[in-house]
């Protein structure tokens, strides 16, 4: 007897509205972010061409591919930053019909499950490093401030940055400014975390820092979605490897299978491209 | 010298016409700029006529429609609210479009961060959009605050009894020292404008020390 998604969630959704609509792959609630045919225009640029993916609970997918190839995109339609045309999704045990507009609880519930780490970090500058974690703690899980400093002297000595909480972003380095994200992004207990090149914009050293705290993370049994270039952090941390092209997923499975032997050709070229830079 | 003593009396009336003005077209220029930002049409378009209409049209005639205008219809403004409103009217188109940039000025990464946590559009606005904006657009409101000052005077054509109009009432009755009122007066725009200024300076480069980017 399998359990249908309908079954997972029947305080938010009531089933009859899309039970005839889950059709393609959603049948399981064993994954933690399901997608099925997504699909995303920008104009005329047809930029998601049907993509279907499954994450189980607590797994590392990475997703890699040559730029355009709609990565971002992708990331960004499960937090709903960008509106797809069409297809399905469940997140967290939340289903989402992709073709409708979303209501405003419905997004909200959503995002509180999805945490998001950005390439260009995006803290606020006005806020203090304590501030930017503490203030979305107060506003989503309505935490009092006591509470929230509190939290959030926890993580910020979980990424190592407990002397910088009275620092504004702009005086501490780019890979701080990354783990102070990372950090603001745990704060609010999601179930997934979403990460877009969280690396590319800083130097090796850096960047080296923010992978361990990612690595990190994993560790603790986060879900994670991670577009990224660090093929080694895809071959040694991540559990799925994701090879997009053109909008579409071209390729994907175990990460040492793939890099080692990949079954597509333009995967390998992608692979001996980025690997020899 | 009662000339004098009678345009010392009228600042007071000057300040209220400016900052009247000011916090009318503010309040205005809020629900114009979200309006003109919406990507509903049927409010963006509206709100942009205005702004163009509020800008476009001289203060002066503005003035004239709202006091000798209205007047002749239902509702009865006396020179000071007609003042007050016409300038205000035309400060919402200017302080829309300082808002319109100053929101423009914030990165879009900001606003995509405070989605991407699950905040409230009002909390998105008020603790991190707004508090960057006012920021980037501080030193526009100030200049535009400056200009409103001398501005107000324009409030005279339609006998806002305000510096200039005293200064001018003395002048017809005196030519010979009539001038001097004028001086007066100038010197008291000046006077007035300078703190001004200065404040505005000081906000600025506090903001700059704080929240620094
Ligand atoms: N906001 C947008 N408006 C219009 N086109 C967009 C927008 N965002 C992305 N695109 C287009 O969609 C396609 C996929 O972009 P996307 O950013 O998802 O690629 P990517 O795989 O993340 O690439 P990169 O490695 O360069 O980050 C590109 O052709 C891009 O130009
Ligand atoms: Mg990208």
């Amino acid at each position: 007897m399998t359990e249908t998604i309908a079954e997972t969630q029947t305080e938010t959704v009531p089933k009859g509205r899309y039970s005839g609509k889950v059709d393609i792959g959603l049948k399981t609630p064993k994954y933690l972010v399901e997608l099925a045919q997504v699909s995303k225009h920008f104009g005329s640029n047809h930029v998601l061409k049907g993509v279907s993916l499954r994450v189980k609970p607590g797994e590392v997918c990475s997703i890699i591919g040559p730029s355009g190839a709609g990565k971002s995109t992708l990331l960004r339609c499960i937090n709903l930053l960008e509106t797809p045309d069409s297809g399905n999704m469940v997140v967290a045990g939340q289903y989402v019909d992709l073709g409708k507009p979303q209501d405003r609880r419905a997004l909200l519930s959503l995002r509180r499950n999805v945490g998001m780490v950005f390439q260009s970090f995006n803290l606020f500058p006005h806020l203090t490093v304590m501030d930017n974690i503490a203030l979305p703690q107060r506003r989503v899980l309505k935490r009092t401030e006591a509470e929230a400093k509190e939290h959030g002297m926890e993580l910020l000595e979980r990424v190592g940055l407990a002397d910088k909480a009275d620092s504004y972003p702009a005086k501490i380095s780019g890979g701080q400014q990354q783990r102070v994200a990372i950090a603001r992004a745990l704060a609010l207990e999601p179930k997934a975390m979403l990460f877009d090149e969280p690396t590319s914009a800083l130097d090796p050293e850096l960047a080296q820092e923010v992978l361990t705290v990612m690595k990190e993370v994993a560790s603790s049994g986060m879900t994670m979605l991670v577009v990224t270039h660090e093929m080694n952090f895809a071959r040694n941390v991540g559990d799925h490897l994701v090879v997009m092209e053109d909008g579409a997923i071209i390729e994907e499975g175990d990460p040492e299978q793939i890099m080692s032997d990949p079954a597509q050709e333009r995967t390998r070229q992608f692979l001996a491209a980025v690997i020899n830079h | 010298m009662s000339g004098f003593l009678a345009v010392l009396a009228a600042i007071p009336i000057t300040l209220l016409v400016t900052v009247g003005a000011f916090i009318v077209g503010f309040i205005l220029a809020l629900g114009l700029v979200l309006m003109r930002r919406s990507k509903h049409r049927w409010l963006s378009f509206p709100a942009r006529a205005f702004i163009d209409l509020a800008r476009g049209i001289p203060p002066i005639v503005w003035l004239f429609f709202l006091f000798f205008g209205l007047s002749m219809g239902a509702i009865k403004l006396d020179a000071l609210q007609a003042g007050i409103l016409g300038l205000g009217v035309v400060s919402s188109g200017y302080l829309a479009e300082i808002f319109r940039g100053g929101l423009l000025a914030v990165h879009r990464g900001q606003y995509e961060a405070g989605e991407a946590l699950g905040l409230s559009a009002w909390t998105r606005y008020s603790k991190i959009i707004a508090p960057q904006a006012f920021k980037a657009m501080l030193p526009a409101m100030a200049t535009y605050f400056i200009g409103l000052v001398k501005d107000s005077s324009i409030a005279s054509v339609i006998g806002v009894k305000e510096m200039v109009f005293t200064a001018n009432q003395y002048a017809r009755q005196d030519a010979e020292t009539g001038i001097y009122t004028f001086f007066l007066a100038a010197v008291i725009y000046i006077a007035v404008s300078i703190p001004f200024a200065v404040v505005a300076r000081r906000m600025e480069s506090k903001l700059q020390e704080s929240g620094a980017r």
